[in-house]
């Protein structure tokens, strides 16, 4: 459903994305690997109209590029943000409601004089946030303001504000950034239960190399910008480029050397 | 009266200026130049063409929205320090059409204004209720106030749905509202121009209360005040516009009146040669305390301080157990 072709996005003299080319295919789950300042968030950039690069993204055919953020995301894709683009003063259900901005109806003129519509469709949209809450354990926390909430619950909100907007695809950027051990497990668990649930594509940028390894259909590995592998975890884990930009070499007998990958790579 | 009066206007003005610069985080000081659009486009229609009230009120209500759209593109291009800049060449341009259009502004002089406050079946310029005849003043008040309820109204109605969440939302963080599919561009014209609208609804009970207006009252000072008031009142809260406005336009009026119970305040310093301050200038020493009080101790402004303080009062009343005990529920959640 997603296609890159020969992406390309240069900041004044800088390379930050290099002919990446890649397919993701519905109700995928797609990694994107790679160390730091390797152009894994400037290519998210590039998918949800922050940055406008050379080259084509088409989402079932229709070009991305050159459309505003709002618009694509009224095209059914949804992104969350490393450093999190929650609404700090709002409530969790107000961000959840505010994700799910494009499936309310009236503006401020019909707000302002309580046009029946308007409301009931807010009211709606109320119900779904309820639902939604709930299923992403977020219940009790439903009217506390979100700045006031410790980082792993507000990691959720972030989520759930993505999922709000009723996506087909889904980015996430480092979604387990920060979390123990048992705590990425738990949202490993959590993220294939809410694919399943509510059919969603996901591509998720990532750094912990196991935890990628183990759960996504596909991979994809940048490093300075470009493409050096691309193909499922088995292949991944076998290509030589990929161990030399995680582990500094490049001599192919280091594979054994894969399962500290995660040690090396987290920072 | 007057007074009572005065305070609704500023609140109006405030309302829409907090739609603006509390909800959506824009800052403008330009508010001032809505005011006087909406000051002589009532000039115009209420006064020299002698329509009805129930045209000329909100076709000032209109005039200030409409100049506002065609304003905002220019202001909501920039952020922060520039914005502001930016919004005091809009007061120079305000004040130069003003002055430059003496067929409705009396140019520098300024220009009287007798508009009717006619609804055709009851007249607010000579209201009678219950046998009883109020004044035009007594009448205009109730007219202003009834805008200061509308505009509350209208925008709780907004900040509790889509449109108010968006803007909030943009003000907190402008991309994540982008990515949430917020046409952040359009909530935010959106909301200059709501701003510019009750700017210029302000405008014209200013000018039927004063029945006479002049292009100089609508510069920066104007401007100043309207966003202090916004501030001290607390932004982005419900009541802020009208708590800030009741204190930031009354205490000045207040100090005039009383001057001569207050210590160190004179009518005039520049015969006598004692040390002291002079009535005249009692007000800004006020705004500058008030701003300076309000940003140290409770940047959230008075709206705020009285949320807070009422619910303490309130837990005074309650008796202590159960308080105790129900504080204690809450904090286990």
């Amino acid at each position: 459903m997603l296609h890159v072709e020969s992406l390309r996005l240069e900041f004044g003299g800088v390379v930050a994305l290099r002919d990446v080319t890649f397919t993701v295919e519905k109700d995928e789950f797609f990694a994107i690997l790679g160390p730091n300042g390797a152009g894994k968030t400037s290519l998210f950039n590039c998918l949800s109209g922050l940055v406008r690069p050379a080259g084509s993204i088409k989402v079932d055919g229709t070009e991305l590029i050159g459309r505003k953020p709002h618009e694509i995301a009224d095209l059914g894709i949804a992104r969350t943000f490393q450093n999190l683009g929650l609404f700090g003063s709002m409530t969790v259900a107000e961000n959840i409601l505010v994700g799910s901005h494009l499936q309310i109806r009236g503006g401020a003129l019909s707000a302002a004089f309580r046009w029946p519509a308007t409301f009931s469709s807010e009211r709606r949209a109320r119900a779904r946030a309820d639902e939604l809450m709930e299923l992403m354990g977020l219940r009790e926390y439903r009217d506390l303001v979100v700045e006031t909430l410790p980082y792993g619950i507000r990691k959720r909100v972030e989520i759930a504000k993505a999922v709000a907007s009723g996506p087909q695809l889904l980015l996430l950027d480092e979604p387990v950034a920060g979390m123990n051990h048992e705590e990425t497990e738990a949202f490993v668990d959590f993220v294939l239960e809410l694919k399943q649930r509510l059919g969603l594509t996901i591509v998720m940028i990532e750094h912990d190399v196991a935890m990628v390894m183990r759960i996504a259909d596909r991979i994809l590995a940048l490093d300075f910008g470009e493409t050096i592998g691309l193909g499922t975890p088995d292949q991944i884990q076998r290509n030589e480029r990929v161990i030399a930009a995680y582990l500094g070499t490049v001599d192919g007998s280091q594979t054994p050397a894969l399962l500290s990958m995660e040690e090396a790579t987290s920072e | 009266m007057s007074l009572a009066g005065t305070i609704g206007i500023y609140a109006v003005a405030a309302i829409g200026l907090n739609v603006l610069s509390g909800y959506a985080g824009q800052i403008s000081l330009a508010q001032s130049v809505f005011v006087g659009i909406g000051a002589f486009a009532g000039v115009g229609l209420g006064s020299l063409a002698h329509l009805p009230l129930l045209v000329w009120l909100p076709a000032t209500f209109l005039a200030g929205g409409i100049a506002a759209a065609v304003a905002a593109p220019l202001t909501l291009r920039l952020k922060g320090v520039f914005q502001i800049v930016l919004s005091l060449g809009l007061i120079f341009v305000g004040n130069f059409i003003f002055v430059n259009t003496p067929a409705l502004t009396g140019g520098n002089s300024g220009i009287s204004a007798a508009p009717s406050l006619s609804l055709g079946f009851v007249d607010f310029g000579e209201l009678t209720i219950g046998g009883m005849r109020y004044s035009y003043e007594q009448g205009l008040f109730i007219v202003i106030w009834l805008c200061v309820a509308a505009g509350m109204v209208a925008v709780v109605n907004m900040r509790r749905t889509r449109f108010g969440r968006s803007l909030v939302a943009i003000r907190e963080a402008e991309t994540a509202a982008q990515i949430a599919g917020i046409n952040t561009g359009r909530a935010k014209v959106m909301a200059f121009i709501l701003a510019g609208a009750f700017g210029g609804l302000a405008g014209g009970l200013l000018m039927a209360q004063l029945r006479y207006v002049q292009a100089e009252q609508f510069g920066i000072n104007m401007g100043l005040e309207l966003l202090i008031i916004v501030v001290v009142g607390g932004l982005g809260s419900t009541w802020g516009p009208v708590l800030g406005a009741t204190v930031i336009s009354s205490i000045p009026i207040l100090a005039t009146q009383y001057a001569e119970y207050i210590p160190f305040l004179q009518e005039d310093f520049s015969q006598s040669g004692q040390f002291g301050i002079p009535v005249g200038q009692v007000g800004l020493i006020i705004y500058g305390l008030a701003l300076v009080l309000v940003m140290v101790f409770e940047p959230r402004g008075l709206a705020h301080l009285l949320q807070a303080g009422g619910r303490k009062a309130g837990s005074l009343f309650r008796r202590a157990p159960r308080g105790r005990w129900t504080r204690a529920a809450a904090d286990r959640k």
